[in-house]
C-alpha cells in the first residue's frame, strides 16, 4: 500500500504486487512444502471451474422432469425448490419458473433488458442472448427469429415469450423426444442442448446423439 | 467447535464440484460473481480459491466447515468502500484458509 521502501538501483520487482497476492504466494509455497498442494492441482481445479458452470445442469433437471413425473410436478410448481432438490443453488435472490413444452404450446426465454439468465442451470449466457437484436426482435416476431435458429413451429402452436428480471428466471422443459422410453436419466440428459432450455431450439432426437452437432 | 476427526481424507480424482462450493457458502459468503461469471480482479484470486479447494479436500476440512471460518473472516475484514469486492472477499478467503488449516493442524498436534 505505502511506497515507503526505496528500491533504487534494485530492479526485481517488476509490477508491483499486492499484498495480498505476496501473501497468496507465500501460502501456496508453504502448502506447497508440506505437500498439501501442488501449482498442477491448483491448475486443474481453476481450469475446471472456468468451465464447470454449462448447460449440463439444466439438462440433468430436464432429464430427471421426463423421467419422473412427480418430480416434473413438483419442477413446474415451484422450479427453485425443485432445482435446489438436485443442489443447483443461485437462485436465493430470484425465482426459477419452469416452463414446459406441449404439442401446442411453445417457450421462448429472452431478456429484454439485458442478460438475465439462469446460469447457476445454463452456465453463461451465449452472446447472441445477449445481443440487442435477439432481445427487441424476439418479442415483436419470435416466429422468425426461431426460423433463423432453423426452427419452424406449425401456425397453430402458441409461442409464449418470456421475459426475464433480476427477479425472475426461466427454463425451458423441451418436449420429450420420441423413442426414447427407458432411457436413463443420464442418457436422457444428453439429448439435451442448451437452446432447448431457452426455446430456440428443440431436444435433439435419439438418433442424433453422438453425431456431434453442437447447437 | 465441531470437529469431524476420522473423516475427510477421501481423495477424490475429479476435483470438488464448483456448485457443491457455491452450495457450502450459500447464504455465509458467496463467492464474488458477475452474472454467473466468476470475479477475479486479479490473477492470485483464482488461484486462492484453487488452492483452498485442494487444501481442504486433503487435509479432510469440509467446505461447510471452511464457510464458517469465512464468514468470520469476512465479518473481521469489515467493508471499505474503497476495496475492490473480489479483493476484499479472496483477502478474508486467505484468513480463512490459514485459520482453518492451523486449527486442523493444532487438532492434529494436540
Amino acid at each position: 500500500m505505502t511506497e515507503h521502501h526505496d528500491h533504487d538501483g534494485h530492479h526485481h520487482h517488476p509490477q508491483e504486487r499486492s499484498a495480498a497476492e505476496l501473501r497468496a504466494d507465500a501460502l501456496e509455497a508453504l502448502l506447497a512444502e508440506k505437500g498439501l498442494v501442488s501449482a498442477e492441482a491448483i491448475d486443474a481445479v481453476v481450469s475446471y471451474y472456468e468451465n464447470d458452470v454449462g448447460p449440463q445442469n439444466g439438462a440433468r433437471v430436464v432429464a430427471r422432469a421426463w423421467a419422473d413425473p412427480e418430480y416434473r410436478e413438483r419442477l413446474l410448481a415451484d422450479g427453485t425448490a425443485a432445482v435446489k432438490e438436485m443442489g443447483f443453488t443461485g437462485f436465493e435472490l430470484n425465482t426459477l419458473v419452469a416452463v414446459e413444452n406441449t404439442p401446442g404450446v411453445h417457450n421462448v426465454v429472452v431478456c429484454t433488458l439485458c442478460s438475465c439468465y439462469p446460469w447457476p442451470l445454463l452456465g453463461l449466457p451465449p452472446t447472441w442472448y445477449k445481443s440487442a437484436p435477439y432481445r427487441a426482435r424476439v418479442v415483436a416476431e419470435p416466429r422468425a427469429v426461431l426460423e433463423e435458429f432453423g426452427l419452424e413451429l406449425a401456425d397453430d402452436i402458441e409461442l409464449r415469450v418470456w421475459d426475464s428480471t433480476a427477479e425472475v428466471r426461466y427454463l425451458v422443459v423441451p418436449a420429450r423426444p420420441e423413442g426414447t422410453d427407458g432411457w436413463s436419466e443420464e442418457e436422457l440428459a444428453r439429448l439435451v442442448p442448451r437452446d432447448a432450455m431457452v426455446g430456440t431450439g428443440l431436444a435433439h432426437a435419439p438418433d442424433t446423439v453422438g453425431s456431434g452437432e453442437p447447437f | 467447535m465441531s470437529r469431524s476427526d476420522g473423516r475427510g481424507d477421501r481423495l477424490k480424482s475429479v476435483p470438488t464440484a464448483l456448485s457443491d462450493v457455491d452450495r457450502a457458502l450459500a447464504g455465509v459468503a458467496p463467492l464474488p460473481r458477475s452474472n454467473g461469471e466468476l470475479v477475479f480482479e486479479e490473477p492470485w484470486q483464482g488461484r486462492a480459491l484453487g488452492m483452498a479447494v485442494v487444501a481442504l479436500e486433503r487435509s479432510g476440512i469440509s467446505l461447510v466447515e471452511f464457510s464458517r471460518y469465512l464468514s468470520e473472516a469476512v465479518a473481521r475484514h469489515g467493508y471499505d468502500p474503497d476495496e475492490p469486492a473480489a479483493t476484499a472477499y479472496y483477502t478474508a478467503w486467505l484468513d480463512a484458509l490459514e485459520a482453518a488449516l492451523a486449527e486442523r493442524a493444532a487438532e492434529t498436534l494436540g
